[in-house]
């Protein structure tokens, strides 16, 4: 953004309070396979830093510099995961989505179920980021070529 | 005369929900007819087959996890085409200061 | 019993909620009342027993009124 919201206080509170986003967020992956939570969840809360910074700092902001471009790739890389455990499984000698027979060793089915879990809330979290960044990079971009803002 | 027919139809059909609302079940009603169904059986068999103790995500990711991809892939799709329409139209945009002098 | 009593408040104060963000002629206003809709959602889910969706519910009422608000920003009309 070319005009940033930014102020003393605010950059404070910004720097303050985006670890604690962050560190919450991988939580809220991990645990959500047992407690409330998950992969959109987590994917929202680990892109408010992003977009807190964006709107504070503006183009100052050197947290997580990344392009349009490439965050419409990494978000079709978070589908991919999402159906790589679907093909894993099928490697494996099972259905589709069948997280029994995923090829890796494990001495319980039930430690291969919460491995796939993980695998595809990962996958979701990454497309869900990547996605809010999308839209907010799009709304911005498109009103700072504008020349709407004065 | 148009409004009085809108009045009247937004009446009817207020009359309709407020009457049809008394047919719901109650919240958390145990032997109501969609928790007899499949409810049970997930709640019974949900920690054996997905090992996960949190009864929604072994459904939301295990049992219907290929609903759950097709999620993933709308929303990114969503994202995809937010880029495209707002990023390369001109349609709809103020006209640039150039040409306000042509 | 307490309990419905609480969860029927929270109804009513969603409706009302409902009408000032249709009657209210301030835009910025207009968003931060939906967010006190969204809270409102939040704590019937939580009176419900679903703690899923009211997580969900929170985390997307915050990223819609950022967008809300950037959107504003952009477009110059603060208010009226």
């Amino acid at each position: 953004m070319k005009e940033p919201f930014g102020g003393y206080l605010l950059n404070i509170a910004f720097r303050l309070l985006v670890p604690f986003t962050v560190v919450y967020s991988v939580y809220v992956l991990i645990l959500g396979e047992s407690s409330p939570g998950g992969g959109f969840q987590a994917g929202v809360v680990l892109s408010f830093g992003i977009v807190l910074g964006r709107l504070i700092m503006g183009e100052d902001c050197k947290l997580f510099n990344i392009k349009t471009k490439n965050t419409l790739v990494i978000a079709g890389v978070g589908t991919f995961i999402y159906s790589l455990a679907g093909w894993l499984t099928l490697f494996g000698g099972g259905k589709f989505l069948d997280y029994s027979f995923l090829p890796f060793a494990a001495e319980h089915a039930n430690e291969l179920h919460a491995l796939g879990i993980l695998m595809i809330e990962t996958g979701v979290t990454i497309c869900v980021m990547m996605t809010i960044l999308n839209i907010m990079d799009a709304v911005v971009k498109r009103s700072d070529d504008d020349g709407s803002a004065e | 005369m148009m409004r009085g027919f809108v009045i009247t139809v937004l009446a009817l059909l207020t009359g309709l929900f407020c009457s049809s609302v008394t047919y719901l079940p109650v919240i958390g009603d145990p032997y109501s007819v969609p928790n007899q169904h499949i409810t049970p059986v997930y709640i019974a068999q949900s920690e054996l087959d997905t090992g996960s103790p949190n009864i929604v995500t072994g459904t939301l990711a295990d049992y219907r996890g290929f609903d759950t991809m097709w999620e993933t892939t709308v929303m990114f799709l969503s994202g995809l085409t937010t880029t495209l329409i707002l990023t390369s139209s001109t349609m709809g945009r103020r006209p640039e200061k150039e040409d306000e002098y042509e | 019993m307490q309990i419905y009593t609480v969860e029927a408040a929270l109804l009513v104060f969603l409706i009302l909620i409902t009408a000032c963000i249709i009657y209210c002629q301030d835009i910025l206003s207009c968003v931060m009342i939906y967010s006190a809709f969204s809270f409102c959602a939040v704590l019937l889910y939580l009176m419900m027993g679903s703690p899923d969706v009211a997580f969900t519910e929170v985390v997307v009422g915050t990223v819609s009124t950022i967008f809300y608000v950037i959107a504003l920003k952009k477009i110059d009309r603060w208010c009226k």
